[in-house]
Parts: structure tokens; C-alpha cells; sequence
């Protein structure tokens, strides 16, 4: 559990280090498990450690994005005036988008899935 | 000092706070049954709540809620692990993630700024909102970029993130869609990190593929977006 967690505090400290240094465009922890990912794929297998941490963490993600979803509250006076148009503009965004982005890839999925038998 | 001001002003009161919000919101969700009220919408709210009435400012929460707070960015990389596990997967449906990525992704900006159009909003409001549905910190950045304003996109990203989640379960019901892998992408497409936490309630191969289009989704967006929008 704990040598899981050092993996992924080691592999966000160095993801922020190169997002520093070169990939200022990409936050460290985007870049951290970018590169958990690729070397996940050269070992093969993910070890039992990072299993667990990994299972834990992911178990309380809510948990901590509530803390920073929270955060609205600091600039609520600058959505307040234009309301109508940002909620306008999001529902209309997702209403589309959620449907069709899930029904387009079933369909290319069962659509490949089709042609291999 | 009156015993409740010390009370709510010790370091603990913020992490005390955060845990109850989440169990009375993770209770809620299954009690009721409703898919509507998400955990992070209520535990939010919740939050929002007590904070408002005890007269606190959110810096001082957040600051006293770091010792927790912080795992946010291990718990970012960790979604390698889902990644990972269902990577054959993955490969095998690499085109149909590659167009389902371009379509959704070019279509929810579209939307977006169609609409910021119509209605006449500022250029500064519709270049807040058009990177709304990628994870925070790519969506501050990119905002800032194409003439946003970062705060503002911040506000954003999590109303997409908690409302998209809230909504998901009822649009991809009535689209319809079962396919664990589309249902996931689209909840990590449309809603990041708030739909990933979702999608990895509903089964692990659902969870990878948010992860994959959050991912995917964020780093097309940090890359593209600046250049084509800016």
C-alpha cells in the first residue's frame, strides 16, 4: 500500500518536474500517469502494491474532488451576471454530446465487432 | 473566544466537515436511488453550505483540508492502473476511440460556442466555456490562452463535471447505450475526473475508458485548442 502510494507520489513529482521544464501546456499529475501508464506496459503486470493504493485512492475520488469542486464558491459573482447564457450554453453542450459520443462508439464497437466474426 | 468560534476555527474542523459531507452524501445516493444526486454535487453543496453559514472563507477550508486534498494528484495518476488492466481492450477498439474522440470532442465545443453566438455573450465568457469539459488545470490554462478568463473556466469545468455526471446516467439510458466502454467515455469525455469517479462505480472496463477519454480529451485540447481558437 504505501510503497504503491510512493510510486504514484514519485511518478506526480516527476511529471511536475517535466511539465515545469518542458510540457508547461499539461499538468504533472496528467503527465504523471502518462507515464505510469507506458511503464506499466513494459512490466507487464501491475504489482500488487500499486493495486491496492491505486484501488483505494479511486475508491475515494469523490471524496476529493468535492474538496476542490467546493472552490465554485470563490467566483460565484463572475458566473452570477452571465447565468443564463453559461447554463444555456452547457446543458445544450452535454444534452448532445453525452447521447452521441456513447451511442457513436457502441456502434463503431459492435460495427467491428460484427465484422470480425 | 466563544467555544464554537474555536470550534469551527480549529485545523480539524475542515477535514471533520469534508468526511461527514461525503458519508452523508454517498448515503443519500444510495438511499434514494437517485442517479441525479451525484456525491460530488451533494457533498459540494453540502460543503458550500456549512462554509456560507459559519462565515468561512473557502482559502481557509481549503488550506486546513490539504493533509487530505493532496491525494488528488497521486489518485490522477493511479487512473493508469484501470488504464492499464483493460489495455487490450483498448487496442482492440482503437479507431472507434480515435473518431468517437474527434466527433464528441469537436461536437461539445461547437455546441458551446453556437450557443455563446446566438445569445451574444462576451468573446471572454465563450472562450471560458469552450474548454469546460477537460480536467481543471488543463482548462484554467487553455482559457487563459485562447482570451478566457481562468477563474471563470474553473467555475465551469466543475458545473459540466457535476451537472454532465448527474445527467449521464439518464441521456446514455434513453440513447440507449449499454456498451460499458462507450458508456464510460462518454462520462470522462463530457464530465473528466467527476465522471471517471462515476463511471468507476459503475464497473472497472467503464472506469478505464473515462479515464482514457479524460486523458485523451485533455491532451488533445492542451495541444489544439490554444492553436485553433487562439
Amino acid at each position: 500500500m504505501l510503497k504503491g502510494l510512493f510510486v504514484l507520489v514519485l511518478l506526480q513529482l516527476l511529471g511536475a518536474t517535466a511539465s515545469a521544464l518542458w510540457l508547461p501546456m499539461l499538468p504533472g499529475p496528467i503527465i504523471g500517469l502518462m507515464l505510469l501508464l507506458v511503464g506499466l506496459m513494459f512490466r507487464g503486470s501491475v504489482p500488487e502494491p500499486l493495486q491496492q493504493a491505486a484501488a483505494v485512492l479511486l475508491k475515494y475520488l469523490p471524496l476529493l474532488l468535492m474538496i476542490h469542486a467546493a472552490g465554485i464558491m470563490t467566483s460565484y459573482e463572475l458566473l452570477l451576471g452571465e447565468l443564463g447564457v453559461v447554463m444555456a450554453a452547457l446543458l445544450a453542450s452535454l444534452l448532445v454530446t453525452i447521447p452521441v459520443c456513447g451511442w457513436l462508439l457502441q456502434f463503431l464497437a459492435r460495427r467491428m465487432g460484427a465484422m470480425d466474426k | 473566544m466563544s467555544a464554537w468560534q474555536s470550534f469551527i476555527e480549529h485545523p480539524l474542523f475542515a477535514i471533520g466537515l469534508t468526511l461527514l459531507a461525503f458519508q452523508a452524501a454517498v448515503a443519500l445516493y444510495q438511499r434514494s436511488g437517485w442517479l441525479v444526486l451525484q456525491p460530488v454535487l451533494v457533498g459540494m453543496l453540502l460543503i458550500v453550505a456549512v462554509l456560507v453559514l459559519c462565515g468561512i472563507d473557502y482559502r481557509d477550508y481549503r488550506q486546513d483540508a490539504e493533509p487530505i486534498a493532496w491525494l488528488l494528484g497521486p489518485a490522477t495518476v493511479a487512473l493508469a492502473v484501470p488504464l492499464r488492466q483493460n489495455l487490450a481492450r483498448i487496442r482492440q477498439l482503437f479507431w472507434p476511440i480515435v473518431i468517437t474522440l474527434v466527433v464528441a470532442g469537436v461536437l461539445t465545443v461547437a455546441v458551446t460556442l453556437a450557443i455563446c453566438w446566438l445569445l451574444g455573450a462576451s468573446d471572454a465568457l465563450a472562450m471560458s466555456l469552450a474548454p469546460k469539459s477537460v480536467t481543471m488545470p488543463i482548462a484554467m490554462l487553455v482559457a487563459e490562452q485562447i482570451g478566457g478568463v481562468a477563474a471563470l473556466a474553473a467555475v465551469m469545468v466543475m458545473l459540466t463535471g457535476v451537472i454532465g455526471t448527474a445527467l449521464g446516467p439518464l441521456l446514455l439510458g434513453l440513447a440507449r447505450v449499454e456498451h460499458p466502454a462507450a458508456r464510460g467515455f462518454s462520462y470522462g469525455l463530457n464530465a473528466h475526473a467527476i465522471g471517471t469517479a462515476h463511471a468507476l462505480q459503475e464497473n472497472q472496463e467503464c472506469g478505464a475508458f473515462a479515464a482514457l477519454a479524460m486523458s485523451l480529451l485533455g491532451v488533445v485540447t492542451a495541444v489544439l485548442m490554444p492553436w485553433l481558437l487562439g
